[in-house]
């Protein structure tokens, strides 16, 4: 008896958290979903944040890969969820932009941070650009849907690009990582410098 | 793992019990043909479940003025040149087609969605260069990325698919499949009614369900070992699916070989985009030593089979309502 009224609960709590799957083709012409994807290619400090912990996860090996893989779409999705609820925590651009230029930097320097302190950093980078998107997304009309699509765009991304990085030979194919972490660096610098003078 | 297997049934409950649409048009199609130098009509043409008038309204280029009654647009010398936009696009409609057909007899279509509302129109074809068949390019990208079902059925077939060269030819071989059908439907060579044609392509992602299953319990059937010879047969199927998607807009018959080639383009692509994404992802884990709990591992399995049968289920019901 337990077991049915457990199962109809089960049932009911299944109806109501389902939401209806629309496609509605407002930005890309493709689906909230994929304008959430979008957002990421295109919001050059979302997606220069998204290399940036990519590759370090990768310098630090499998382990911290793995770590950042996880701790990065949750933490987004969780700033997300924040952010499209009290829009006014997320006037940040100065912490936007210390987030990638420090990863950018840390990259660079193939800084031997441990694997929590990637996590770690992975969880704090990835609330606080959640909170910057759920707070323009939500006034622009995305749903959840679309936060959906660039938590699984950063999902995709981290665990391809850390894979790679953790797979590369020794040699150049290391330093080409850390200058690319160089430039992630370099566009921070110069966008902290643009944020003082403006 | 009982408490895995009841998330499991909730998740699969919520999105059983979610409307999920597939191949609902949510794309309009406008018919704008001039009547003489100065003026044109235009009606909507095509449009899903709201008609599109109630939608969405054109407005027309700076210096042209419409006679709603009619339906008619006057425009000054300059003709219809300037740009255009759709009011209203975006919400129930993701994109419009607009087909321009001028007095001397050449046509255009263009594609204006959300994200581009706006339209540079031409005073008469020859001036635009950049237009015609080339919008359905976009078209087949569209098509095959909202056409979940198509997608599921490629991962079906990822799932079963174990070695390289057999992936090549599989994919391969759904390739030449549904570009045949889609070349056949497109130039009225053959015909399938759209309810069965649905209920059909339901029930090749079903089939594909079992297999996977199989696969995992290392049994064998005939698709595991053939799995190319499945694509074929079902890509056949699913090459009218495709159609569909260019049916429902019509083509001017001038345009039918190019547009029908982008168009295929277009799906291709999408469709190779997918499966490289997912390669690389499965690449990925591996590279990283991922080892996931058994449900998830089954997990696209699992959704492969579910969406199968509730598709399935509602597309057979839809035609039986249909015969009833």
């Amino acid at each position: 008896m337990r077991r049915v009224v457990g199962r109809i609960v089960l049932a009911l709590a299944g109806v109501a958290v389902a939401l209806p799957v629309n496609a509605h083709l407002v930005e890309t012409g493709f689906g909230e979903f994929y304008d959430g994807i979008a957002h990421v290619a295109v919001t050059p400090s979302d997606l220069l944040v998204v290399v940036a912990l990519a590759l370090l996860a990768g310098q630090r090996g499998i382990v911290a890969a793995r770590y950042a893989v996880f701790a990065l779409p949750i933490a987004w999705f969780v700033g997300g969820f924040i952010g499209a609820r009290w829009p006014a925590l997320a006037a940040m651009p100065l912490l936007t932009t210390l987030t990638f230029g420090v990863a950018g930097a840390l990259v660079a320097l193939n800084f031997k941070l441990r694997q929590l302190g990637v996590a770690a950093l992975a969880i704090g980078a990835g609330v606080v650009h959640g909170l910057v998107n759920g707070a323009t997304m939500a006034p622009a009309g995305a749903s959840s849907l679309a936060l959906g699509g660039v938590v699984s765009a950063i999902f995709c991304v981290t665990a391809i690009l850390s894979a790679e990085v953790c797979a590369l030979p020794k040699g150049w194919p290391q330093i080409v990582v850390r200058v690319a972490g160089s430039w992630i660096a370099a566009a921070g610098l110069l966008m902290i410098g643009w944020l003082s003078v403006s | 793992m009982n408490l895995w297997r009841r998330v499991f049934f909730l998740i699969t409950l919520a999105i059983a019990s979610s409307a999920a649409v597939a191949h609902e048009m949510t794309m309009a199609e406008m018919e704008l043909r001039q009547l003489s130098r100065t003026e044109f009509q235009w009606q909507w043409t095509a449009s899903g479940n709201r008609p599109a008038g109630e939608e969405m309204t054109p407005v027309w280029p700076e210096g042209c003025s419409e006679e709603r009654e009619n339906n008619l647009v006057r425009c000054s010398e300059a003709a219809l040149g300037g740009k255009m936009s759709i009011k209203g696009i975006g919400k129930s409609y993701s994109a419009a087609m607009i087909k321009f057909y001028w007095l001397d007899g050449q046509s255009r279509a263009y594609t204006v969605s959300g994200s581009q509302p706006n339209l540079r129109l031409y005073a008469a074809a020859d001036d635009d260069a950049r237009g015609g068949p080339w919008t359905y390019l976009h078209l087949g990208i569209e098509h095959i990325l909202l056409g979940v079902d198509h997608l599921l059925f490629v991962l079906g077939l990822l799932l079963i698919v174990g070695r390289r060269w057999m992936l090549v030819k599989t994919i391969s071989a759904f390739t030449v499949a549904h570009s045949i059908t889609l070349g056949a439907a497109t130039f009225g060579i053959a015909h399938v009614a759209p309810l069965p044609l649905n209920a059909s392509i339901a029930l090749s992602i079903l089939f594909l369900g079992p297999e996977i299953v199989r696969c995992w319990r290392g049994e064998t059937s005939f698709t595991i070992r053939h799995p190319w010879v499945v694509a074929f047969a079902f890509g056949l199927l699913h090459g009218f699916g495709f159609a569909s998607g260019l049916a429902q807009l019509g083509l001017p018959s001038e345009e039918i070989p190019l547009a029908l080639l982008l168009f295929n383009v277009g799906v291709e692509i999408g469709q190779l985009g997918f499966v490289i994404g997912i390669l690389m992802l499965a690449r990925a884990f591996r590279l990283t030593e991922m080892h996931w709990p058994k449900l998830m591992e089954r997990l696209p399995g699992y959704v492969v089979g579910t969406l199968g049968a509730f598709w399935t289920i509602q597309r057979v019901g839809m035609l039986l309502r249909s015969v009833i």
